[in-house]
């Protein structure tokens, strides 16, 4: 395998391990009001490939956020303690939006990677054109 | 020196062995040889991964990788069998 088409794989191998961050940032987005939810954690590593020499990213094992979560008061609510409280997620919906629009820049960044090695192979069959 | 009708028979027959095959060209082992190779296992992998990804089997990048280094492969080829072409016709053109 040429360096560029190895190119090709390590920015494929980063774009799948990002996409599988958005789908974490997901499920804690869709958990939010989910009474007890504990927001997970994704961990990227690097992974050598010998088959082409190079580090590829490959999406590490899922973490659980140890923080407390939130007591949301509402006595009505079934699982409300004798206070009225109950625990709700320990998820923020702040930093999950910033999770998800990051992981969003480095999916563009790894796709302008692939595309610039996929043009600099066209450019140079270019010369064997004329 | 006459050359008579046997003598020119042997000469040819001398001068056959030149064009046998020579049995390099059976290794498979060239440069030629693997950079074919490598353009079919490329054009395979991005049929496999296509055939894979409408099964809803394999996610967007590794498609567009195969398929990318499929592309690659298939330009790679025409313009190396195009150039080659041109070589041949350039020699045909040439006045004998």
């Amino acid at each position: 395998m040429t360096n560029l088409t190895s190119t090709l794989a390590i920015s494929a191998s980063a774009m799948r391990a990002q996409s599988s961050r958005l789908r974490i940032t997901s499920e804690n987005i869709a958990n939010v009001d989910t009474p007890g939810y504990r927001r997970k954690i994704l961990s990227f590593r690097a992974v050598s490939n010998q088959k082409i020499g190079a580090d590829m990213v490959k999406a590490g094992p899922v973490r659980l956020d140890r923080s407390e979560p939130t007591r949301i008061y509402n006595p009505g609510h079934p699982l409300a303690d004798s206070k009225g409280y109950y625990t709700g997620s320990n998820v923020n919906l702040v930093v999950e939006i910033a999770d998800a629009r990051e992981s969003q820049r480095s999916y563009e960044a790894n796709l302008k990677m692939f595309d610039q090695a996929r043009q600099m192979t066209r450019s140079a069959l270019e010369i064997l054109r004329r | 020196m006459s050359i008579g009708p046997l003598s020119a028979a042997r000469f040819y027959s001398a001068a056959k062995s030149a064009t046998a095959a020579s049995p390099q060209q059976k290794s498979g082992a060239d440069t030629f040889g693997t950079l074919v190779n490598d353009f079919a296992k490329a054009v395979q992998g991005g049929e496999t991964t296509a055939k894979a990804a409408m099964a809803g089997k394999a996610d967007m990048p590794s498609l567009v990788e195969a398929i990318a280094r499929s592309e690659l492969a298939v330009e790679t080829a025409v313009t190396v069998r195009d150039k080659v072409v041109s070589a041949y016709q350039e020699i045909l053109r040439m006045p004998v």
